[in-house]
């Protein structure tokens, strides 16, 4: 990733962080961050609440039109490679622009034998510590590695292996780094969360 | 030098951060981004390895056979959010409730059949929980009994096609046994479809164990699970053979069809799955049009008529499909293939109205929206494992493990069979706390490729890995499909209820494990008689 997008992304990355961090950490004497990480976080869930309830729909799209496919190639004999292709990219979008709404929903496992145990502040610590030692630097490390990767597509507007598939594999591609700044945002959001929780400004209740 | 040993230190530590209870995916990539780290600075990692993520990230997008997860999820949560598969249970108890024990084999044929939507084995067993165990303690059954019956149950819908545990590691083991297609011998392409005949005869083989097991039970011990007394059973025989036509053949059919026509190779599970989903969805409009009366024209418009007329019609299309030719890009159609067109077109008609029809029902219960989401968030749940398991992946390899693990596989005693008891008791081991989705990504691409190269049948390793899977989350003290009914049990049923419930059910597990492992054919044959 060039330089001069990689710097701005830890620079933004790190403004967003560091009142949650300070809240976290120092508690009540931070507590002028309160409003701010609060804002902060309502927004981000909001933002991918959004966008996840919005794919949802492509979930029925999808079943509709896998089964047109379907009945078109097992009845009639004819393949639309197009229509397959659609299908393919909805179910791409459904798992990738949804993760974030999952992440706020608490959808994704957990080994449950320990943390079900813990106390909302224990919760809280492994839900602040996880996000900033384990998904930051994932979504990190995909912004970074897939950037030269979709910026390849985009310079040859890279086209669809089939003739008559869909030509745009290139904003398919595009989706990942969208996937990943959207959990990187929705992470420092969890992370808002979880440190509302330890700096006792939050009950459990509402950051569960 | 402890360097040397970083694979496996990495695996060690990414159990230990697991347990912490943050989300596995993450905790999976997390823990091997700072063991690549720990490697650059070592000199044993080039952080050019990791080069190859954007690359597998896309290649999960664009796996046109995962494309079956989101399709069988929106099944199996339609089924569930509408009531059918309770529905299914009723009738079913209905049915056997006059022979003792008859309510416990409902709860174990309906888990069978439709436990396996989701994948996850705290969900499924949570529903079979809430589902069935009130039932079954009010009908007096001994509490060890009905726990035992449910865990077995809920846990062994996860192996019986159709499954998303099947599909998920059909595909893996598919494309490891693809990569290694040069190191062995008679190589042909693996499919979901092969495994699903795999595993469809021992999976069988458990219900009926099972089954017998329940049976000698109620001949043993009479009281552990009395039958429904007559006076209970207020249903007449002519309104309960009205029902097993209503709400228990229509479900079964969509499923035996669903699955026909994956292993016998007709259609890939994704196309198959669409056809369920939109079963499902005409299943449940079909059952929510029951809250009152219609006028006569909303049942004509969007009512049972054209609902129930799109089951018809499909089962019609099928038909027509498969006694005349009905491609209509030939240049020469004879008059009776012309008609048979033009009646396919007719009948495609109906299902597209039907469907419409039952979509409007189900969303006007609010049912739609609610399964749409809930798909959703297990599709995404399942694929960020599969990225997070592809992370941890890239980093052990370029660590240099599957090397490591290749050694320790050949230096085990006992060969080929040393190899696999070894993989199988470490499987087991690691059930007692990852589920069945992140064992699939993160251990099976270790050690399958090397067991596949020494020989071992991919169906046959993948058959003994999902009964040994299933096992492991049915053993007490660990077996988290016991966690997941004690978080749904009342409080009477006891925590030591529910392990001395689930022991028989384990030693049946082990029984058809065996059997398994000792006649390789019971889950080899039908598939490749079926090629």
């Amino acid at each position: 990733m060039p330089a001069q997008i990689w710097y701005p992304i830890l620079i933004v990355t790190a403004t967003l962080s560091l009142p949650v961090l300070a809240l976290a950490l120092l508690g009540s004497k931070a507590a002028r961050f309160e409003a701010m990480v609060r804002r902060q976080s309502t927004v981000i869930a909001w933002f991918s609440t959004t966008v996840g309830v919005t794919v949802a729909w492509i979930v029925v799209a999808i079943v509709l039109v896998q089964f047109t496919v379907v009945v078109m190639r097992y009845v009639f004999g004819v393949n639309f490679i197009a229509l397959q292709e659609t299908v393919l990219y909805g179910h791409a979008l459904i798992f990738m622009l949804a993760s974030a709404h999952t992440l706020v929903q608490g959808g994704h496992v957990r080994v449950d034998i320990v943390y079900a145990n813990l106390g909302p502040r224990g919760k809280a610590w492994v839900d602040l510590l996880g996000t900033v030692f384990f998904l930051i630097p994932l979504m990190l490390l995909i912004l970074n590695t897939s950037w030269d990767y979709v910026a390849i597509s985009w310079r040859n507007l890279e086209t669809s292996r089939e003739s008559s598939g869909l030509q745009w594999v290139y904003l398919l591609k595009s989706v990942i780094l969208i996937f990943a700044a959207m959990m990187l945002l929705q992470g420092i959001g969890l992370a808002g969360r979880a440190s509302l929780v330890l700096a006792r400004l939050d009950d459990a209740e509402e950051a569960s | 030098m402890i360097v040397e040993h970083l694979d496996l230190l990495m695996f060690a530590a990414v159990c230990f951060v697991l347990l912490s209870g943050y989300q596995v995916a993450f905790a999976l990539a997390g823990t091997a981004i700072a063991f690549a780290l720990i490697g650059y600075y070592f000199d044993i990692f080039y952080l050019s390895d990791l080069l190859f993520l954007p690359q597998r990230i896309f290649g999960t997008m664009s796996n046109e056979t995962l494309i079956a997860v989101p399709l069988f999820v929106f099944m199996g949560v339609m089924l569930e959010k509408s009531k059918v598969a309770e529905d299914l249970l009723e009738t079913m108890g209905a049915l056997f409730g006059s022979l003792r024990g008859g309510l416990g084999i409902s709860v174990i044929i309906v888990g069978a059949l439709l436990a396996a939507s989701t994948g996850i084995v705290g969900a499924t067993v949570v529903t079979m929980g809430l589902l069935s165990l009130p039932t079954m303690l009010k009908r007096n059954y001994k509490p060890e009994i009905a726990a035992g019956t449910i865990v077995a149950s809920g846990t062994l819908g996860q192996i019986i096609p159709p499954s998303i545990v099947l599909i998920l590691l059909g595909d893996v083991l598919s494309s490891e046994y693809q990569n290694v297609q040069f190191q062995v011998s008679n190589y042909s392409p693996l499919s979901v479809g092969d495994l699903f005949a795999g595993a469809l005869i021992p999976g069988l083989m458990l219900v009926g164990l099972y089954i017998a097991y329940l049976i000698g039970v109620a001949i043993f011990q009479p009281d552990a699970m009395p039958a429904i007394p007559a006076e209970e059973r207020d249903t007449d025989m002519k309104t309960l053979i009205a029902r097993i036509f209503r709400v228990l053949i229509p479900p079964v059919v969509l499923i035996i069809a669903v699955l026909g026509s994956i292993i016998t190779g007709v259609a890939t599970a994704t196309e198959a799955a669409a056809v369920g989903a939109v079963g499902a969805t005409l299943l449940a409009g079909f059952r929510l049009r029951r809250h009152r009366r219609e006028s006569v024209p909303s049942a004509l418009l969007t009512g049972a008529i054209p609902i129930a007329g799109a089951g018809f019609a499909m089962a019609g299309l099928f038909w027509l499909a498969a006694n005349f030719d009905l491609r209509i890009t030939r240049d020469e159609i004879g008059s009776a293939d012309q008609q048979a067109i033009n009646i396919a077109l007719l009948l495609c008609g109906i299902i597209a109205w039907g469907t419409l029809a039952a979509l409007w029902r189900v969303w006007r219960a609010k049912v739609l929206t609610e399964t749409a989401r809930q798909t959703t968030q297990i599709t995404a749940m399942v694929f960020l494992i599969l990225i997070g398991a592809a992370v941890f992946s890239l980093v052990f390899r370029g660590l240099g493990g599957d090397e490591t693990v290749a050694n320790m596989l050949h230096a085990m005693p006992g060969g080929v069979t040393g190899a696999l008891v070894a993989v199988m008791v470490t499987m087991f081991l690691l059930g007692f706390f990852l589920d069945f989705i992140e064992i699939t990504f993160v251990v099976v691409p270790i050690v399958a490729p090397i067991l596949l190269i020494m020989g071992v049948d991919p169906i046959w390793l993948g058959v003994m890995m999902a009964i040994n899977l299933q096992t492991s989350f049915l053993t007490p003290p660990f077996g988290f499909a016991l966690f997941y009914l004690r978080g749904v049990a009342p409080p009477e049923l006891t925590t030591g209820a529910i392990y001395r419930g689930a022991i028989p059910f384990v030693m049946l597990q082990l029984l058809g494990l065996t059997l398994v492992a000792t006649l390789p054919w019971l889950a080899t044959h039908l598939p490749y008689a079926l090629r």
